[in-house]
């Protein structure tokens, strides 16, 4: 086999290229990259803002703003746009292949909530936390810094957040004399009833698809319920009393028709879709929801929709849960530009970038001081002046592992929304799953 | 020849007639409703029941595909990148393939299975080392950093595909030239090129629309909007939580375009080179 | 037209019965016409060692700029890849590091029900789509052969899936499945089939998905076909008809015999693709419902680019191409006189 010998000598080749590549750029020192951090930048810098486009409510585009109102600042430093994707997944990939792959740019990139554990983990985020004194926090929801951090780290510096809301007809509600439910049991049986008298094909519509958007409808659920996916001793709490309660619901309201068994393939469009088509009464949606379902011409159902916090369950004290989602600032631990980097995020987080997101974006402001005031309830947008009635919860994302998590839940509830298996058993085989995970042996 | 007696419409009634039109419709179907939902509004798109033809017709959706996103410039990335990497492979393929299939060198059998081992390898495993090697070698955000790849993993293929046409010509021909005093080169070029056109436009084919269609690679290797490619760029459409169907099937229209033209420009020369042998009678 | 006699008259050939009688003829003969009595001649000439030494050294010249350029490209990210799946890989500040031999992430593979339940869907998928797109495509290219002056049209329009961009053919079928609007929902309603939900349980979920890979894909498999039966001499189903074969015994005896080379390569490279299968899951149901439609690809790509498992998603895609290879291998033994033909 003269092909057998020629490989072996290539890959003793490609071996030795291999850590060539790989420690030629692999020296840096955690210490040295915060003391750069922490120098502000000398002479003309330009860093380069990886961000997919934060949309404003003309449909226009807020970066290009923000990036002026930093220059007036900071004239020194210059940022150009990299177009991100706006896609979790697109993005991940592109950017871990960057930065896991030792490049220098972009400096600084736009994030989900759900990656800073995991990204700090993996080295591809700089911790930020000693770059900033303490009460650079407080204004922030506290949701959003326990998912920013991780073993006393923060990862990332905030930029704007989402948040989950239930969504209703209000015409339908009123012609059935239907008062806006306060809890799931009543959201089921006037669904049913608008449904029976035929007003409606759909009951409550949400997200039930494989995918992450499903990890959180079962963290605002088991919230509702008075449980979560890990408690607060990092033990695996899927499969507890709650957590019962909370898909055998879900997946009753499958079973009654309340929601189409369609439901186990929705994203977020498709709930949407069923919504502004006027083919459901309820809805569960982000902040984006409320433009969606009120605009022109693309929506049947403008000017005839509610929004409010989540309901709760009957029985439990506890209502308006809403998972915790959005984007925020990393910095590159590669870039050369470190102080510009964290000068920017920085800003970014500021008040002045949150009021221009809070007067102009169609997303939510991250600082809670800038909702509390004056300029939010002008605003009118009820998805704005309900955020603070909130009470937001952050899925257990404090675990380099959370993709994995995540990928127990939402598999095991779709398959106990979809029937093909019993709510106990998939719960406790999410158990098992998240347990694995947790160790770092799931795949 | 006999059924042309037949008089008319029923002659046109045949097995060959009635597949063709079944292939025809099974295959446009489903681009037919690819096609008006790239005409219709966001309303109407997701409308149930589903409306044959678009209510409103609009060209938004075009406008927002062009307009809001620089779908010509990535237009332009695809067509440049895609044709020379095409070009190249089919030159290198043809003289690989007929080399492979003919001329006796020692250590073809291997040659082939590894040329077979490249094309198994899934693309998420070599995205990241390729990135590694690009780096390291300055072509991250260029255009040769995605023609090289893809003219590398693209290869294997052609070269199995002219292999294994050129095995079924008749080694005769090549000997008469190679009699009249012809060299290989000429040989090659005179006899053996114009009998591989059905081989070279499978090849061509296959490269063209898999480099046009690429994503992974045309993601994480060039980053700069200057230098991306159509499919990224429609990935650019779709925010967080939405999917504008009608958006991306309008530059799902707007990116068939150039393929559907293609293969009509190479369709004559295809077909007279195929015609030859075909003919039925 | 008669069905003997000349051919390529439009491009001022000599006629095939010209070449076969004269043997030899000017450097231009097409020679689509010669058949069997040239494709049997094993004649290589005289004065052997040195004609074949340098035949030999010219199929070199030949084939290295292709081989040197695919060897620079593809072989680093490839053992790259292998070594990473035998290695500890460890992440730090400025790219990742391996850090010694261990087959740990294979381990993992061999103690995860999701490989094995990801290897059972993808082999099924492979099976079903591979079986019914050879089917398929072998008739649309009969089919194809046969017409006339339609035939670049349809060659045409059967290319249009085949070179749509993944994402968007899958995004394309997304939207005919989709479980509150789609056509196909709405058809099978009207049918009365109820709520039919197709993505949202196992095997419909999988029968779209294989509809949606025969629609793109078979139109690949009839082009690779036609190519073959351009290629095969008249004479042979001359043959078949003087010894009065019906159509179904010429196909089965005479045709595809004749196409088994080009078969072998569609399998080959269909099987190949099939092994992959990406943007349908992914895009159709991420996967799910639950874990059904979780092809090799898609576990590998969670665990790389989701997870950051670089070593396990390294070994999850080296040994997806080990079981690839192994089929491919297996399948050139058994079809070894077809593929080989010529090439030894």
């Amino acid at each position: 086999m003269a092909l057998s010998r020629r490989t072996l000598l290539a890959s003793a080749g490609s071996i030795a290229m291999t850590a060539g590549l790989t420690t030629a750029c692999g020296t840096n020192d955690l210490d040295d990259l915060l003391v750069e951090a922490e120098r502000p930048p000398e002479g003309p810098v330009t860093v380069r803002w990886w961000a997919g486009k934060i949309p404003a409510r003309d449909g226009g585009d807020m970066r290009p703003a923000i990036i002026r109102a930093f220059r007036r600042k900071n004239p020194t430093i210059r940022v150009e746009i990299v177009k991100g994707l706006s896609t979790t997944d697109g993005n991940r990939v592109a950017l871990t292949t960057q930065i896991g792959g030792g490049s220098t740019t972009p400096d600084v990139y736009l994030g989900d909530t759900t990656w800073p554990a995991q990204f700090g983990a993996n080295y591809l985020a700089l911790p930020v936390d000693s770059l900033v004194p303490e009460s650079f926090w407080d204004p922030y929801p506290q949701a959003l810094m326990q998912a920013s951090s991780l073993k006393g780290k923060v990862y990332a510096f905030p930029c704007y957040t989402d948040a989950a809301y239930l969504f209703y007809r209000k015409d339908l509600l009123a012609k059935h004399g239907i008062p806006v439910p306060r809890t799931w049991e009543e959201l089921e049986r006037g669904a049913r009833r608008i449904q029976r008298a035929g007003d409606a094909d759909y009951g409550f519509v949400w997200q039930g698809s494989v995918s992450e958007s499903l990890t959180c409808v079962v963290t605002e659920f088991l919230a509702d319920a008075g449980g979560s996916v890990l408690d607060r001793s990092g033990r695996v709490a899927v499969a507890d009393e709650p957590a019962q309660r909370a898909v055998s619901y879900l997946r009753g309201l499958v079973d009654a028709g309340v929601t189409p068994s369609a439901v186990t393939t929705f994203a977020e469009q498709d709930a949407m879709d069923a919504f502004a088509g006027g083919r459901a009464v309820f809805l569960r949606n982000w902040a984006y929801a409320w433009g969606m379902s009120e605009a022109d011409g693309a929506s049947k159902v403008a000017g005839k929709v509610g929004v409010v916090p989540r309901p709760g369950f009957e029985g439990r004290p506890d209502s308006g849960y809403a998972c915790l989602g959005g984007w925020s600032n990393f910095i590159n631990p590669n870039s050369e530009n470190l102080g510009a980097a964290v000068a920017f995020a920085r800003f970014c987080a500021g008040e002045e970038a949150q009021m221009m997101l809070l007067r102009e974006a169609g997303v939510l402001p991250a600082m809670d001081t800038v909702l509390d005031g004056p300029a939010a309830a002008r605003t009118g947008d009820p998805t704005i002046t309900t955020t603070r009635r909130l009470k937001l919860v952050a899925r257990p994302v404090q675990t380099p592992y959370y993709p994995q998590v995540s990928k127990a839940v939402y598999t095991q509830v779709n398959s106990a929304i979809g029937g093909s298996e019993p709510v106990g058993g998939a719960l406790r085989a999410a158990r098992s799953d998240i347990t694995a995970a947790l160790e770092g042996k799931a795949l | 020849m006999r059924n042309q007696t037949t008089r008319g419409w029923r002659r046109y009634i045949n097995v060959v007639n009635i597949g063709a039109l079944i292939i025809v419709v099974l295959t446009t179907a489903p681009l037919y409703w690819m096609a008006t939902a790239s005409f219709k509004g966001t309303g109407e798109i997701s409308a149930s029941p589903p409306t044959l033809l678009p209510g409103h017709p609009t060209t938004g959706n075009y406008a927002d595909a062009f307009g809001g996103n620089s779908l010509g410039r990535y237009l332009f990335n695809s067509a440049l990148v895609s044709v020379v990497s095409t070009v190249v492979v089919l030159a290198l393929a043809f003289f690989a393939g007929y080399a492979l299939a003919r001329l006796p060198m020692r250590g073809r059998g291997p040659i082939m299975i590894a040329l077979l081992m490249i094309s198994v390898f899934p693309a998420i495993a070599v995205v990241t080392p390729l990135y590694l090697l690009e780096r390291s070698a300055g072509m991250l955000n260029s255009y040769q950093g995605l023609i090289i790849p893809y003219i590398a993993f693209n290869l294997p293929f052609s070269i199995w595909i002219l292999r294994n046409y050129l095995l079924g010509v008749p080694r005769a021909l090549e000997e008469a030239a190679t009699v009249d005093g012809a060299g290989p080169l000429r040989t090659v070029l005179s006899v053996i090129l114009p009998l591989a056109r059905p081989g070279l436009f499978t090849a061509g084919v296959f490269t063209f629309t898999a480099t046009w269609a690429e994503f992974l690679m045309a993601l994480t290797l060039n980053s700069e909007d200057s230098f991306r490619t159509v499919p990224v760029g429609m990935a650019l459409f779709s925010s967080q939580y939405t999917v504008p169907y009608g958006t991306i099937f309008a530059g799902a229209m707007v990116a068939t375009v150039p393929i559907a033209i293609l293969v009509l420009v190479f369709r004559r020369s295809v077909i007279s080179g195929m015609t030859s042998g075909a003919v039925k009678g | 037209m008669s069905t003997t006699g000349t051919t390529g008259t439009t491009t001022g050939e000599p006629s095939g019965a010209a070449a076969r009688t004269a043997g030899k003829t000017t450097g231009k003969t097409t020679g689509k016409t010669t058949g069997r009595t040239a494709r049997r001649g094993t004649a290589r000439g005289t004065g052997r060692g040195t004609t074949e030494r340098r035949l030999a050294r010219a199929g070199w010249l030949y084939a290295s700029p292709a081989l040197t350029l695919i060897a620079a490209v593809t072989l680093f990210p490839i053992l790259f890849s292998v070594v990473l799946s035998f290695s500890e890989v460890r992440l730090s500040y400025g790219g990742f590091r391996i850090e010694g031999f261990t087959t740990d992430n294979y381990a993992a593979l061999a103690h995860s029900s999701a490989w094995f339940e990801s290897l059972v869907f993808t082999l099924g998928f492979t099976l079903v789509t591979v079986v019914l797109e050879l089917a398929l495509g072998t008739a649309a290219a009969l089919v194809l052969e046969r017409l006339g002056a339609a035939r670049g049209w349809i060659l045409a329009v059967l290319l249009l899936p085949w070179a749509m961009i993944n994402v968007v053919a899958a995004q394309l079928w997304g939207y005919l499945y989709n479980g509150t609007y789609g056509v196909v929902t709405w058809a099978i309603e009207a049918l009365g089939g109820g709520e039919p939900a197709i993505l949202g349980r196992p095997v419909p979920a999988m029968a779209a998905m294989a509809v949606a890979d025969i629609w793109k894909t078979t139109p690949f498999v009839a082009i690779i076909v036609l190519a073959g039966l351009m290629q095969i001499p008249r004479d042979v189903y001359e043959a078949a008809e003087i010894d009065g074969s019906g159509p179904w015994t010429t196909f089965w005896r005479v045709t595809l015999p004749q196409l088994r080379p080009i078969l072998a390569i569609a399998v080959l490279f269909r099987t190949l693709q099939a092994f992959g299968v990406f943007d349908l899951p992914f895009v159709l149901t991420q996967g799910g419902p639950g874990t059904a439609t979780q092809s090799l690809a898609i576990l590998g790509y969670k665990t790389l680019f989701q997870n950051l498992s670089i070593g396990p998603g390294a070994a999850v895609a080296t040994s997806t191409a080990a079981l690839v290879m192994g089929c491919c291998l297996l399948f050139l033994r058994a079809f070894r006189a077809q593929v080989d033909e010529g090439g030894r």
